[in-house]
């Protein structure tokens, strides 16, 4: 008995990686663990049904898809309805909008951020700043309903309180949010105004991260506010900062598609009609199904070559990018 | 310490300057909604409204509380926002949860299927047309469940999992309790600050839902508020214009001017409530997204 055991501990510890143990260690851990498995089971079938069904529903941008077919049973047409789409005589139209409302966005949006973080950060008044700060952050919380509601009566070319003021200096009332001319600035002006406030956080956690040695080391060398926000607190964030870009340019083609679908109208459509607008009024509106989930694979397929080049050009500059 | 030079006070005089003068634009646009809100329909439609309410009425708001349309859409809202809250937040700590044991086999692979749907998704058709073939159209689910769980959320409360000690975990094992035990009887008590900081911005999101009664409801009954009220001021605004749309605003009597201002102010209130118990946590909640995501 005594020498029976003594053999076997040898004869474990001689092999203690073959295959077979392997397999046991692996399923004894997954045994230990079922009720974790357990756990995760719902979440995971959640995100199969939810967010992996439809990823495998794109392949209907390569079908004709016919509702009593349904997904798997529509015949394939290859490349088709990306033809018919790059025929649609408003698309380069649809294409370009998208671009340039989101340009101009992260032309504006991506630097209000990083100054008013900058400034917030020289704040010493702390009860100013968590007030100030708070004040900032809540319109990110706001629906673009209501923020729709807002601009509205803002802009309202009877009452709005705008027209009141140019009536009240005796110009013309302008509706504005039918105007070719107005409605980019808009959208541009109400999105950089609703989320710059929230832009700051990451921001204010990166400059938390600065040592305030620096700073009065810069001081007795006589460096002023800017130049110490130029030389020390910029510098520092770097990262973050670039970070943040690379992932804007990922979102190059996300116009915003709620705020656009609740304030424009027919008559700015050369102006504001984006790939997303685009896709919801061709393709569940019209029930074009296919052809509008071939406008929003041309669009997944031109992001991920922006965040990707973004990501390349970030690197070969010496930077650390997203991977 | 050096003193403030002067170049420095000159900075922090126009830093605050500028900072009051930003505030000022924050706060100003609500302000001017409060304030039409309040003021006398019949005066306020000559403009004049800056600061203070032209007269002063609360009809706009008994108005719309007695609407049934506007009650309806609320008794809706309320339903997604409270079930999807529960729902989302429940499972979001379950799945976080099994992620945060660094033991589990296959966790890699697990978190990497959750990441996977931060990068990529179907797209709007796709999902639209799975809530058609899942024969969820004009019920309640369509309203719940598709933005029940996300990536952001369990990765933010997996990061608050792994911080939790791991040897009270230990010891409730040598007492016998095994990893559900643990998990409900430990773990979640423990968690209360990230649980009501991930389901605060899951019901804020629920309550700010205007998108998703436009894709998958079109039983006027079961409309989220925020579509109610999307409707209401584009049938005010057409009303102001001059134009018809005046069936909504004529059956309350009121003008439909103090009546948009009235449901803008109603829908943004329960956030306002919210919004300190949100910003407890929200600072690190968004860092850590952002690292990841």
């Amino acid at each position: 008995m005594e020498q029976r055991r003594q053999k076997l501990t040898l004869h474990a510890s001689l092999q203690p990686k073959t295959k077979m143990s392997k397999t046991s260690i692996f399923m004894k851990d997954v045994v230990r663990d079922k009720y974790l498995y357990l756990l995760l089971l719902p979440g995971l079938l959640y995100l199969l049904v939810f967010k992996y069904l439809p990823m495998y529903g794109v392949v209907i941008a390569f079908k004709d898809y016919n509702i009593l077919m349904g997904v798997m049973e529509s015949p394939w047409v290859g490349f088709e309805q990306f033809q018919r789409l790059f025929r649609t005589p408003d698309f380069m139209q649809i294409f370009m909008n998208t671009f340039i409302i989101s340009f101009l966005k992260l032309l504006f949006g991506f630097p209000a951020p990083i100054i008013i973080a900058l400034l917030l950060n020289e704040l010493r008044n702390m009860a100013f700043k968590r007030f100030t700060q708070s004040v900032l952050y809540l319109p990110h919380f706001l629906s673009w309903v209501v923020f729709a509601g807002i601009i509205t009566a803002f802009l309202n070319p009877v009452d709005g309180v705008v027209n009141f003021i140019i009536k009240a200096f005796d110009g013309t009332p302008i509706d504005f949010l039918t105007s070719k001319e107005y409605f980019r600035s808009i959208l541009v002006s109400t999105e950089v105004y609703k989320e710059m406030g929230w832009g700051t956080i990451i921001y204010l956690a990166a400059m938390t991260g600065v040592n305030p040695d620096m700073y009065e080391a810069a001081r007795i060398d006589g460096a002023n506010k800017l130049q110490q926000m130029w030389h020390i607190t910029l510098p520092a964030i770097r990262p973050v900062i670039l970070i943040m870009l690379i992932l804007s340019l990922g979102n190059i083609l996300e116009a915003g598609f709620l705020q656009v679908y609740l304030l424009y109208n027919p008559l700015v459509y050369d102006v504001a009609d984006i790939i997303d607008t685009y896709v919801y009024r061709r393709g569940i509106q019209e029930a074009n199904y296919s052809l509008a989930t071939a406008a929003g694979v041309f669009k997944s397929v031109i992001a991920l070559v922006l965040i990707y080049t973004a990501n390349k050009i970030v690197k070969k500059s010496g930077n650390e990018g997203l991977w | 310490m050096v003193g403030l030079s002067k170049g420095e006070k000159i900075f922090n005089y126009c830093n605050y300057v500028f900072m009051v003068l930003l505030l000022i634009l924050m706060l100003y646009p609500f302000w001017y909604i409060l304030m039409g809100s309040l003021s006398d329909s019949k005066l306020a439609v000559g403009g004049g409204l800056f600061l203070i309410p032209v007269g002063f009425s609360v009809d706009a708001y008994t108005a719309i509380l007695q609407n049934s349309a506007f009650l309806s859409s609320l008794g809706t809202t309320l339903i997604t926002t409270i079930a999807g809250t529960a729902i989302g937040t429940f499972f979001t700590a379950t799945t976080a949860y099994a992620l945060s044991k660094s033991r589990l086999r296959g966790g890699v692979f697990f978190a990497f299927i959750v990441l996977f749907t931060m990068l990529f998704n179907g797209g709007l058709v796709p999902n639209y047309l799975l809530i058609k073939e899942l024969g969820m159209m004009n019920s309640l689910w369509a309203l719940i469940l598709p933005n029940a769980i996300n990536a952001f959320n369990v990765f933010v409360m997996m990061s608050f999992f792994r911080g939790i000690p791991n040897e009270l975990e230990e010891a409730a094992k040598i007492d016998g309790a095994n990893d559900l035990t643990i998990f409900f009887r430990i773990v979640l008590p423990l968690s209360k600050p990230v649980l009501a900081t991930i389901g605060l911005f899951i019901a804020v999101f629920y309550w700010n839902d205007f998108f998703s009664t436009i894709l998958y409801i079109n039983d006027k009954d079961m409309w989220q508020l925020q579509a109610y009220l999307r409707n209401l001021i584009e049938n005010t605004s057409m009303a102001i214009r001059g134009g018809s749309g005046t069936a909504v605003t004529a059956q309350m009597n009121v003008s439909p001017f103090t009546i948009r201002m009235a449901s803008i102010i109603i829908a943004t209130v329960p956030i306002l409530i919210v919004y300190p118990f949100l910003q407890k946590h929200f600072a690190k909640g968004a860092m850590i997204g952002s690292i990841k995501g």
